[in-house]
């Protein structure tokens, strides 16, 4: 059952993600624009994280979804959202209208304010899917499975010897 | 030897097999995980790569470079040089231009720097409400430089920014946008025909397809001395130290 669950989390996260790195994909220079709308990253970091953000997201969604390093994969995958929690809350706060260019876009939106909470919420709901697959990163149809061989396969073994040494 | 010692040393054995089958499998583990980490950090670093050299617009040094569709203040061989591509109807640029209009147009006086701004249509979709807008105001602009001249037109092109409407609306009529270009010393009969025949329009085009085609997608987008300025983490920032930095 959990085995399920952590099949859709890995879905739904990592759909999610492939989908938000690959529309940005075609348009480095405004997702760079999106990064710099936060006012947040000095000089130019911003480009550097413009640049790099999309590439991430597709390959920590493509790993979600294909199950490898499940765990890994979902650990950026949480820190990146709370970052974004963080860079949302940010402009929030500061009263910067802006699209969240979570999904292309970016820059100036005047209906911002009402929009944030709902985007706030929406990366807690995908930061609490990863974290369960921090938590059981272990899920039916992950390359995981064929990648790396249990060594609980070896459990039975053990009991054997103890019982042997028990006799 | 006695039953129960061959039993242990059958256990013994056994227990060393398995603990040296786990310790293979481990170590096969860590490299299969170290292998796609290792796979995982190329790829992003690949993808990385592109993705920074599809953003050099076409080249900078083209970009920087001189345009028709501009108007410029300062001296030709000042020692420093300001490109400043904009949209009238962009909050940033209003932002940009309160912050270093004055000490910008100082810098210009005394031969410190040369700069030239070149507004073109950046709400260029179709069905985009700000389009409009913003084709109007850079038309009006393009009108009076064509009739009245470089020093006409940076003052109309200082009142559009001190008059810029909000990027929601309602936005000025064409008739407010001709009031300011005779504010700044346009004549408005010149301003009207250049209007009517389409002249500004065909200008704001053609300033934005010269825009497009170097790759310039957001505004302001500013070179100095032919390189992309954008050190800066607010547009504050970024007008302070673009001053600083012809001062």
């Amino acid at each position: 059952m959990k085995a399920w669950a952590g099949l859709a989390a890995r879905l739904v996260v990592g759909g999610v993600w492939i989908y938000a790195g690959a529309i940005k994909l075609p348009d480095p220079d405004q997702s760079v624009a999106a990064v710099r709308a936060y006012e947040l990253l000095p000089g130019e970091t911003a480009v550097t994280v413009g640049h790099l953000l999309p590439v991430l997201e597709v390959v920590v969604g493509a790993m979600l979804v294909l199950g490898v390093l499940v765990r890994g994969a979902a650990v950026v995958s949480a820190l990146l959202f709370v970052v974004f929690i963080i860079g949302i809350a940010s402009v929030w706060s500061r009263g910067i209208e802006i699209d969240c260019g979570c999904f292309g876009g970016g820059g100036y939106d005047p209906d911002a304010t009402s929009k944030y909470p709902w985007e706030i919420a929406r990366d807690v709901v995908l930061l609490a899917l990863s974290l369960f697959l921090v938590w059981l990163p272990r899920s039916r149809w992950a390359l995981d499975n064929l990648l790396l061989r249990s060594t609980e396969d070896a459990d039975a073994p053990v009991e054997e010897v103890e019982e042997l040494e028990g006799s | 030897m006695s039953k129960k010692s061959k039993a242990e040393e059958r256990a013994a054995k056994a227990a060393a097999a398995l603990a040296e089958r786990k310790r293979k499998e481990r170590r096969r583990n860590l490299l299969t995980i170290g292998a796609v980490v290792l796979a995982m950090v190329v790829i992003v670093a690949v993808g990385f790569l592109i993705n920074q050299s599809r953003d050099e617009k076409a080249d900078e040094g083209v970009a920087a470079a001189s345009s028709t569709y501009e108007v410029s203040i300062g001296d030709e061989d000042a020692p420093n040089e300001v490109v400043i591509y904009e949209d009238f109807l962009c909050p940033i640029c209003q932002g940009l231009e309160a912050a270093t209009r004055d000490q910008l147009a100082q810098l210009a006086d005394e031969g410190q720097v040369r700069v030239s701004y070149r507004p073109f249509n950046l709400f260029s979709q179709e069905g985009d409400p700000r389009k409009e807008y913003s084709v109007a105001a850079a038309a009006v602009f393009a009108v009076v430089l064509d009739t009245s001249g470089p020093e006409v037109a940076k003052e109309l092109h200082d009142l559009l920014y001190e008059n810029q409407p909000s990027e929601a609306g309602p936005f000025p009529s064409e008739d407010d946008l001709v009031g300011l270009a005779v504010e700044a010393g346009a004549d408005e009969a010149d301003v009207r025909e250049g209007l009517e025949n389409g002249d500004g329009e065909d200008w704001v085009e053609k300033a934005t397809a010269a825009a497009n085609d170097l790759g310039i997608n957001s505004t302001p987008t500013i070179y100095l001395n032919g390189e992309e300025f954008r050190d800066g983490r607010t547009m504050e920032e970024l007008a302070a130290n673009l001053v600083a930095a012809v001062s």
